[in-house]
């Protein structure tokens, strides 16, 4: 292909697309619509995600200590803990600090602990884990080992917690992805089959391209430029819509976070790639069974 | 090519025991023909005779079941699929529907012929007019084909053909749908293309108009070559036959498919 058939060919995509205003208007608002729903799609997976890794930041262990122990002895049990392949962080709350967290957490309440004599709370380690290790059974043994050490008293990791969180984010990665994969199918199937409709409304103009000596690629050129171009402009306006459903969405599910605007890019190049690839989908099965 | 024109003749089309089967039923059976450069040869036949079928396969949009066509140095039988633009640039093909592009002016109805294999616009503008002119369209060019009448639609159609200075022109009945003013008009025009060296073969089952202009006939009947003959000339054959001797032909030096 030389120059004077590439700026031809771009020139008679968006010509095309002037001509004939009203099936590209329909060709963009169904594939809108459609990459709305994988958008909307996108967006709640993402989500979940944020939701997922802010749990597991959550996920810490509890060590108390026994009450009376000496610095050495609090030493020992601090240098057994960070020796641990697993441990990342290592914060010691002595037991004045603890009081005082606890009685931050009361509130107004507060004034309740005023009956106290002595302060009941023991010190404690908060022990942070890598992110590697944050399954359920590792968590285990890391409690179990840790527990063993001397002037431990016990070990609390949210056992029920953790088994339920991990089992739920197994359940959900697994239907996202189920689902995932239909939306973007669905997705494909759409913008290839309303592409197939605009390549049958221009199969005389084909035909006679091909009588004049029109190779496959000068006739899928301009297709591909114009699906290229409204798979853009589609995800622009599903992103349009999708900022108005978050906007509305916001104030009934707290912490909900739009797209980032590198994630919006990538939406949108992807976008610009179904619509490229949808057009030439339709258009390679078109020619074959048509013209050969 | 028959015996009497000389072995030395240069043939454009020649097709060799060429058969075409659709469902085991023959459309076309063991045809053998040559068309020289610069020939201008009438495909006589009644509807269902196979004419079409046969320059569909001259053209390439379908290959024979058996046997094989050459077009200059296109051989169906060694043909890619991804080859046959480069066949169509060489041909020109005009049906008795015009098959004109309705949302595009008459000017880009012909310059696309020319875009296709990457003219620059100057080349397509300087071209267009002059194949215009010869049609006697130019003062038309910015119209839509939809405006204009069926005659000039299939000069429209004619001109696209042969813009971009093909070996040989195919027309499958082109005067079908026209009267008989208009058909007399476009003949005169495909003569005059002829005369400017490109061999015309059409596909008519007007055998009235064929006597009126005179010509070599093929008749095709129930898919078989029945007939090869000269009808009559209005000219000087002798000199046609010289000029078609000398011409090496567009598809230049270097190849003939057969001289028989």
């Amino acid at each position: 292909m030389n120059w004077n058939q590439a700026t031809y060919l771009m020139r008679e995509a968006f010509r095309t697309m002037n001509r004939q205003r009203a099936v590209t208007i329909v060709s963009v608002a169904i594939m809108s619509l459609s990459l709305l729903i994988l958008a909307v799609f996108l967006m709640i997976t993402d989500n979940m995600m944020l939701l997922m890794d802010r749990s597991k930041d959550e996920m810490k262990l509890y060590v108390y200590l026994d009450d009376g122990l000496t610095n050495e002895q609090m030493n020992a049990a601090y240098n057994g803990i960070i020796r641990m392949e697993a441990v990342d962080e290592l914060v010691f709350i002595s037991k004045d600090e603890a009081f005082a967290e606890f009685r931050a957490q009361l509130g107004e309440e507060s004034e309740l602990l005023e009956a106290l004599e002595t302060n009941p709370l023991p010190a404690s380690f908060r022990v942070s884990v890598k992110d590697v290790y944050k399954e359920t059974a590792t968590l285990e043994t890391l409690a179990s080992t840790i527990g063993r050490l001397d002037g431990v008293a016990e070990v609390n990791y949210g056992k029920e917690f953790i088994e339920r969180f991990s089992s739920i984010t197994h359940a959900v990665l697994y239907v996202d992805m189920v689902v995932g994969l239909i939306v973007i199918l669905s997705s494909l199937f759409i913008i290839a089959n309303t592409v197939h409709l605009a390549v049958v409304s221009r199969k005389e103009t084909i035909e006679i391209l091909k009588l004049v000596g029109a190779t496959n690629r000068f006739i899928t050129t301009p297709f591909f430029i114009e699906g290229a171009f409204q798979g853009g402009i589609a995800a622009l306006i599903s992103l349009a819509a999708l900022s108005a459903i978050f906007g509305a969405g916001r104030n009934a599910v707290p912490g909900l976070v739009f797209f980032s605007p590198d994630k919006a890019v990538i939406f949108v190049l992807v976008c610009i790639a179904m619509g490229a690839l949808g057009s030439l989908a339709a258009l390679r099965r078109y020619l074959r069974i048509e013209i050969g | 090519m028959t015996a009497e024109r000389g072995e030395e003749i240069r043939n454009i089309i020649g097709i060799y025991h060429l058969s075409k089967r659709y469902n085991e039923k023959f459309a076309l059976d063991d045809i053998n023909l040559h068309v020289a450069n610069g020939e201008f040869v009438f495909l006589v036949g009644p509807s269902g005779a196979g004419k079409s079928t046969l320059l569909k396969l001259i053209y390439m949009d379908d290959f024979p079941t058996e046997g094989q066509v050459i077009v200059g140095p296109f051989v169906s039988t060694q043909m890619k699929r991804s080859k046959v633009s480069l066949l169509r640039r060489k041909i020109g093909v005009v049906f008795q529907s015009f098959r004109l592009l309705y949302d595009r002016d008459v000017f880009e109805n012909v310059a696309i012929a020319m875009r296709v294999t990457g003219e620059s616009s100057y080349e397509i503008k300087k071209k267009v007019a002059q194949v215009l002119t010869q049609v006697g369209l130019y003062h038309k060019r910015n119209e839509m084909p939809s405006t204009l009448s069926g005659g000039e639609q299939q000069r429209i159609a004619i001109a696209r053909a042969v813009v971009n200075s093909p070996a040989v022109l195919l027309a499958d009945e082109p005067t079908g749908n026209l009267d008989p003013e208009v058909t007399e008009e476009i003949l005169k025009l495909l003569f005059h293309i002829n005369a400017g060296g490109t061999a015309v073969l059409m596909a008519t089952h007007d055998l009235a108009l064929v006597k009126q202009f005179g010509q070599r006939i093929l008749f095709l009947r129930d898919g078989r070559l029945q007939e090869d003959k000269i009808l009559g000339y209005k000219g000087d054959l002798s000199q046609r036959l010289e000029r078609i001797q000398k011409d090496p032909g567009r598809f230049g030096p270097g190849w003939n498919p057969g001289t028989k």
